[in-house]
């Protein structure tokens, strides 16, 4: 099943796992893998198994898998040769087919190992200067192909092994045009591409319709004759006129929307009923009442700040008249000293001239009205005081 | 699918293109060793117009070794327990690596057509078929309404 491993190792494949081009008979298929027999055995009972499927099934049973018959590993023999090249030659596609690896080598099941080992492009083989894995197909001439290389068109440097793949976008090299096929140097195929007259390209008025396509050499011929071409100024313009229009149409639209919202509201306002002005009137009073109230609250205050100032006016007069109170009973006891000096003045006169006594009795009962006056007068300001 | 072997892939595919009638096998997507199987049962058996549903498993060394395999719907039956275990010789010690998926399901599909009491696992049920085989024959279609028509 592997093939040998030097000097190229090829890998191992699963010679199961083989795509078969053809449908191959059930007959040539083992009862146990239930693939085309692989190095087929036959059984003393004449049935027939890949070597390895019939060796380890009498592992697990000594007994042929088909009909039970007791077996031993002395009981198999190799099946006739036109059996083992009967299915070494059924066609089959190269493993490295799969997996995108791309070979597309068909053989007979028998060669696959040799188209491994010696053929196959797509198997990995070790790089002739530095042992690192390569395709086959990347092998060049026994050298590395990991060393880098100037490139002969454009000078840039590149892998040996990546020049293949550079060669197909360098740009000093040369690409037939995919209209006219003329060579033309690769920086310059899309210039070239825009006045290729082999180029497809479509009528100058299929904005406004024109269905043709044609080669470029052939579109001014076309353009003389489209009919489309001569009114595509006109068509234009109107197209324009239109789009124009169409632009102040939707301007006008928002502004309509707009004052019809403004109306709505306008006609709200106006729908409101009486009871609504009613309400509105009255709340007008109350707010005219609550301002004249306020009015008369704040000369209530400055009536009420004169009555304070008139109570402290008041108060200054009561104790002015306490300390006239105060002065004028000061001046009553100077006048009671005063009258004691002059009774005892008198009393020293009358021990001096009885003759004067008349005099001394009438100033008395003068000095009694001045003290009762006196008296009166003190008196007064306690009576003031009680009625105050 | 990288571990799978060639065979399990060419029987799957083989199961899915030429299905055997009445019997019905579809692989797990997470696990391709792990089959979804139902078999209807057999016509002239009390198990006609029912769907059995089972669990199959393929092990490791299979086809050196017989799949796993056990009834998910019960079924009154003398071959079969509770837990639907199922005695059958090809399951066993017969096993065959030239035997399949799709020869092993036939084998337990002809096993509901044809009871073997005489070879029982669940004992009560191989008992009753042996001393009154119309009254267990009857249980049998009474379960199948039951478990396996819903």
């Amino acid at each position: 099943m592997t093939s040998a491993t030097s000097p190229n190792p090829a890998p191992v494949f699963d010679i199961r796992a083989l795509t078969y081009v053809t449908h191959v008979d059930d007959n040539l298929c083992c009862p146990i893998c239930q693939s085309p027999l692989v190095e087929p055995f036959t059984t003393s009972c004449r049935h027939t198994f890949c070597s390895e499927c019939i060796t380890n099934a009498l592992k697990a049973s000594k007994t042929c898998p088909v009909d039970r018959t007791p077996l031993d590993t002395k009981n198999i023999n190799m099946a006739p040769v036109v059996l083992a090249n009967l299915v070494n030659d059924l066609t089959v596609l190269c493993p490295n087919h799969r997996d995108g690896l791309g070979c597309t080598a068909t053989l007979p099941r028998g060669n696959v190992e040799g188209h491994l080992k010696e053929d196959c492009l797509y198997v990995t083989v070790a790089c002739p200067g530095c042992e690192e894995k390569i395709m086959r197909k990347d092998l060049q001439d026994d050298v590395c192909v990991h060393v880098e290389e100037e490139c002969s068109y454009c000078s840039g440097m590149h892998r040996k092994l990546d020049m293949k793949e550079h060669e197909t976008v360098c740009p000093g090299l040369t690409t037939p045009c995919k209209f006219c096929g003329n060579e033309c140097p690769r920086p310059q195929i899309p210039n070239h591409e825009a006045i290729c007259d082999e180029a497809i390209v479509s009528c100058d008025a299929a904005s406004v319709g024109c269905p043709w396509h044609g080669l470029r050499k052939e579109s001014t011929d076309h353009s003389t004759s489209c009919p489309l071409m001569h009114i595509r100024p006109l068509l234009e313009e109107n197209n324009s006129r239109l789009a124009n229009l169409e632009h102040e149409n939707k301007l006008l639209r928002r502004r309509l929307e707009l004052s019809l919202v403004a109306r709505a509201q306008t006609d709200i306002a106006e729908s409101m009923d009486d009871q609504t002005i009613r309400v509105l009137t009255e709340q007008e009073h109350i707010r005219s009442d609550l301002e004249r109230l306020y009015v008369s609250m704040q000369e209530m205050d400055i009536k009420q700040n004169m009555l304070s100032m008139h109570m402290s006016d008041n108060m200054r007069t009561k104790e002015e008249v306490a300390m006239i109170g105060a002065a004028v009973n000061n001046l009553r006891t100077q006048l009671h000293g005063l009258q004691l000096l002059m009774f005892r003045r008198q009393g020293l006169d009358q021990n001096g001239s009885g003759g004067a006594r008349p005099t001394g009795a009438s100033s008395q009962a003068g000095d009694n009205s001045v003290l009762g006056h006196a008296r009166r007068m003190s008196d007064m300001p306690s009576g003031d005081r009680v009625k105050l | 699918m990288a571990n799978l072997p060639k065979r399990i892939i060419k029987e799957t595919q083989r199961l899915t293109e030429e299905p055997v009638p009445g019997i019905n096998a579809v692989p797990h997507e997470d696990n391709l060793r792990y089959f979804d199987v139902s078999i209807h049962g057999p016509s002239q058996s009390p198990y006609e117009g029912g769907i059995f549903r089972l669990e199959l498993f393929l092990p490791e060394d299979y086809p050196m070794c017989p799949p796993k395999i056990r009834f998910l719907t019960k079924i009154y039956h003398p071959n079969i327990d509770r837990l639907g275990r199922i005695c059958l010789d090809v399951l066993k010690s017969n096993w065959s690596p030239a035997l399949q998926i799709r020869t092993i399901l036939l084998s337990i599909q002809a096993l509901l057509g044809a009871p073997n009491p005489d070879d029982p696992l669940a004992n009560d049920v191989a008992q009753k078929w042996k001393e009154d085989e119309k009254t267990a024959i009857e249980t049998a279609r009474q379960w199948t309404r039951t478990h396996a028509m819903s």
